[in-house]
């Protein structure tokens, strides 16, 4: 199974990022990881790579509720950042969230692909993983 | 010349004759002379003529003196008055006497007194002009026709004009008047039949007159031979009876239209007589009617009879006309009431002997009248017992009349409204609206306009009201006045108030609730889930350091989850029983206490604190609430204070609408409100990059000010400060 070259995990939870992160490399699902703690520092890394033109993530895994910049202001900001990342990123929410509203909501983002309740789990990102490499 | 037989011939004359000699004495004169012409009894022979005369004229003197030297006159009448002022005629011929070949010798003279026979004469012509009445003749034989002066003037043509048979015929107006005159002259020829007929004939000045003429025949031998008659001019009297003959045409057609019936009665033989429209009224067959009083008044309703009978009993008595109404029962039992009037005439010597009068169906009106009565009756008693407010206003909006209704919903007796406008009441801000819906109201495209509205209670709180407004015209399509129906809302509208107040506390409280819940639904959860995540993890994990890194992370996990329960709890507890507990607590005491709590804080921070309140603000609140409050709004303000600037924080109170309002202004970070505002208060919400940001100290912070009825608001700008106004009811 091919593998994702570069995964992003934006998340404020550090148990989170670490369960996260040992899932991806039990299933060898990215080749690299990065992380950043709130919407904030994911829109400013991620701009600052774009700049000196290195390779951008495939697969974002956003959370919610951070401090900050949240999760949907992070999408808000990067829908208008969206032109010079000319790579097509695919987002997943990742959230304890069982809110109705949010769910809702989520339909309003045309590059969120899936709402994936927390914990994430291996068949998750095999899923992913399939879906991604079909593309 | 002179014999016995003439001069007895001479004396025994009927006529007055006289004979003088040239120096006008006597020579002889005739019985009849010295009896109705001399002054005296003696004789007058070889007397002088003037000497012994009755006063004559001077024009009869000088043709007498004309008459001695030969001149003979001849006068048919003169007319002359006496010095006394009698009129008198006298008619003479003085005929000279001549002796053959001695020239003249004398006169005869004939005298007479026609003043009796002038004066009738001249009565009948006066007596013709006055009367417009002229004379005509056609003498048949001569064929020929002689017209009076009158009958000239009538005809205005002149006194000269000589008419003929033809001629006169064609002044009558052609049609059935000329077809007439013709008719009856010509019958009058053939039948010797009079005729009396009132024509117009069209006068030579082209003016229509009404005449009469009468015509009558004298025959001979059988036959026609002069037609004499009058004729006279009627124009006036016939116009008269014309137009009295159209107005009683028109009477008789406006009493029938009106269906007014008249009556004559007559007194002295008891005789009823009744027009047609009398025996439709009383429902009378007219064969049935027996004409006497009785008939009339048996048709009478037995209640109304005796007052009926003594109004006519005054009436022929001359104490007062017949002026009544009363109720008639018809034959099938209907009660009609009839309306009566009546005058009585009276001979020459004052006695009643017929009355006439008019009498009609006054039953609609009658039952109109008790119609509008009840009408009137029931509006009254709807308007003044009525649950909802009533008035009448003039179109000015001056109140006309309040009922008690009205009076209890506005608090001003009805005396006090009606001097006042009911402008002078109403709410300013409503005047316009008002003064559109009166516009609407007076054009009266729409009946029955509702209006809500405010008005000012006497005692000044505010009065709602829908007002009904139905504007009433008079007679000449003016509006009188406006009927005002007044529904007092303001208990509805107070009780909407405090409804809407309380679902809108409810559907907060729902809001919160829901958000509430999801907060822990999500926080618990996020816990949980890491705890699951780690535990099996650590059940895989062979490597030692590894499994102690995660027995720290499950330790950390616990711990915040403790924690997340721990502050849950303070959320639910601020949610229940707050009110129970709030007690007057002095705001500078509450401060003071709180500034010395921290006071290791302000120091390492060199902090400058700036305190503004009036030691009488005392706040209604829960102390531990208030403390906790203050305690966050002040850490808060320490822990994101500008690392640019030595932190101030200013604290001041004041009054304002009934509520105290403390502030802290402080010129630290400051937060972009523009992006975080709907979130500022929100539980879990940080927005600092500062380690201990947790995003749930202002979220305890609004729910307690909000439990103690109380709100909290922010003003912020990025780098400049932050300002939190706290409102809370006074203690």
């Amino acid at each position: 199974m091919k593998k994702i070259e570069i995964c992003c995990i934006i998340d404020d939870d550090p148990i989170f990022v670490y369960g996260t992160k040992r899932i991806i490399k039990e299933v060898n699902f990215a080749n690299s990881i990065i992380v950043y703690n709130n919407g904030k520092d994911a829109l400013d890394g991620l701009m600052k790579l774009c700049i000196a033109n290195e390779p951008l993530p495939d697969v974002i895994f956003l959370d919610l509720n951070m401090p900050i910049l949240n999760g949907w202001e992070f999408l808000d900001e990067f829908k208008n950042c969206k032109s010079p990342l000319s790579k097509k990123i695919v987002i997943y929410i990742i959230s304890s969230s069982v809110d109705p509203r949010d769910l809702e909501r989520v339909k309003n983002y045309e590059q969120v692909d899936t709402y994936i309740l927390k914990p994430i789990t291996p068949d998750d990102l095999g899923k992913i993983l399939g879906a991604t490499v079909e593309s | 010349m002179k014999t016995l037989a003439v001069d007895f011939l001479l004396k025994e004359s009927p006529n007055a004759i006289a004979i003088v000699d040239t120096k006008l004495n006597f020579i002889n004169y005739s019985n009849e002379w010295h009896d109705r012409f001399s002054l005296g009894n003696t004789d007058y022979v070889n007397k002088n003529l003037f000497e012994s005369i009755i006063e004559t004229p001077d024009f009869f003197k000088k043709a007498i003196s004309n008459g001695i030297n030969g001149e003979e006159h001849i006068n048919t009448g003169q007319k002359f008055i006496l010095p006394d002022g009698t009129l008198q005629w006298l008619k003479w011929k003085i005929i000279p006497s001549k002796v053959e070949n001695q020239g003249f010798d004398g006169a005869i003279i004939f005298l007479d007194d026609i003043t009796e026979e002038q004066k009738e004469i001249e009565l009948l012509h006066k007596a013709e002009e006055v009367a417009r009445i002229g004379c005509w003749e056609l003498d048949l034989l001569n064929n020929t026709v002689y017209w009076t002066k009158t009958t000239k003037e009538i005809h205005e043509v002149d006194q000269d004009f000589v008419p003929n048979l033809e001629e006169g015929i064609n002044f009558y107006k052609e049609g059935v008047h000329r077809d007439k005159i013709s008719y009856l002259v010509s019958n009058a020829i053939a039948e010797g039949k009079s005729f009396d007929t009132e024509l117009i004939i069209i006068t030579a000045k082209g003016r229509e007159v009404w005449v009469c003429a009468k015509g009558e025949v004298e025959i001979l031998n059988g036959k026609a031979v002069r037609l004499i008659g009058t004729f006279q001019d009627i124009d006036e009297r016939k116009k008269i009876e014309l137009a009295h003959q159209e107005i009683s045409e028109r009477l008789k057609m406006t009493s029938q239209t009106a269906q007014i019936g008249t009556w004559n009665y007559n007194l002295t033989e008891n005789n009823l007589d009744w027009d047609d429209e009398m025996y439709r009224i009383f429902d009378i067959e007219k064969f049935n009617f027996s004409g006497a009083f009785e008939a009339w008044s048996s048709t009478i309703h037995t209640d109304d009879l005796k007052r009926v009978l003594t109004a006519t009993e005054n009436a022929i008595n001359g104490i007062k006309d017949f002026d009544e109404e009363y109720r008639i029962i018809h034959k099938n039992g209907t009660i009609r009431h009839i309306k009566g009037l009546s005058k009585t005439i009276n001979d020459i010597n004052g006695t009643a002997v017929k009355m006439t009068g008019a009498n009609w169906d006054i039953t609609e009106l009658r039952s109109t009248e008790i119609k509008l009565a009840e009408s009137t009756k029931s509006f009254t008693e709807t308007f003044e017992h009525s649950s909802i407010g009533m008035a009448l206003v003039s179109p000015d909006l001056n109140w006309l009349k309040a009922n008690k209704s009205l009076c209890k919903s506005l608090g001003y007796s009805e005396n006090e409204l009606l001097k006042i406008s009911s402008n002078d009441i109403t709410h300013p801000d409503d005047l316009p609206g008002s003064r559109y819906f009166k516009k609407k109201v007076i054009e009266g495209d729409t009946i029955n306009l509702q209006f809500q509205k405010r008005y000012f209670h006497k005692n000044g709180n505010i009065v709602h009201a829908i007002i009904g407004a139905t504007p009433v015209k008079d007679i000449n399509g003016n509006i009188s006045h406006i009927i005002i129906q007044f529904l007092d809302i303001t208990e509805r509208i107070e009780s909407q108030k405090k409804l809407e107040a309380l679902v809108d506390v409810t559907k907060s409280q729902n809001e919160s609730l829901t958000n509430f819940a999801h907060i822990v639904s999500h926080n618990l959860r996020s816990h949980s889930t890491n705890m699951v995540m780690l535990t099996k993890f650590l059940n895989k994990e062979k490597d030692d350091e590894e499994r102690q890194n995660i027995h720290r992370m499950i330790t950390s996990a616990t711990e915040s989850l403790s924690e997340t329960i721990a502050h849950l709890n303070d959320v639910v507890q601020i949610k229940t029983g707050t009110l129970e507990n709030l007690q007057s607590i002095s705001v500078i005491n509450t401060i003071n206490h709180i500034t010395k709590s921290i006071n290791g804080l302000l120091e390492d921070k060199e902090a400058q604190l700036k305190i503004d309140i009036c030691k009488t603000h005392f706040v209604n609140a829960v102390p531990a609430y208030l403390e906790s409050i203050f305690l966050n709004i002040l850490t808060n303000a320490l822990k994101y204070s500008s690392e640019k600037r030595t932190p101030i924080i200013k604290i001041t109170s004041h009054i304002e609408e009934q509520l105290m309002v403390i502030s802290f202004t402080d010129n630290g970070q400051g937060i972009d409100l523009k992006r975080h505002g709907d979130k500022i208060f929100g539980m879990y919400k940080t927005f600092h990059k500062h380690k201990d940001a947790k995003g749930i100290g202002l979220f305890i912070t609004k729910n307690q000010i909000e439990s103690m009825s109380g709100s909290i608001n922010i003003e912020s700008k990025v780098d400049k400060g932050t300002k939190i106004i706290i409102k809370l009811k006074q203690g």
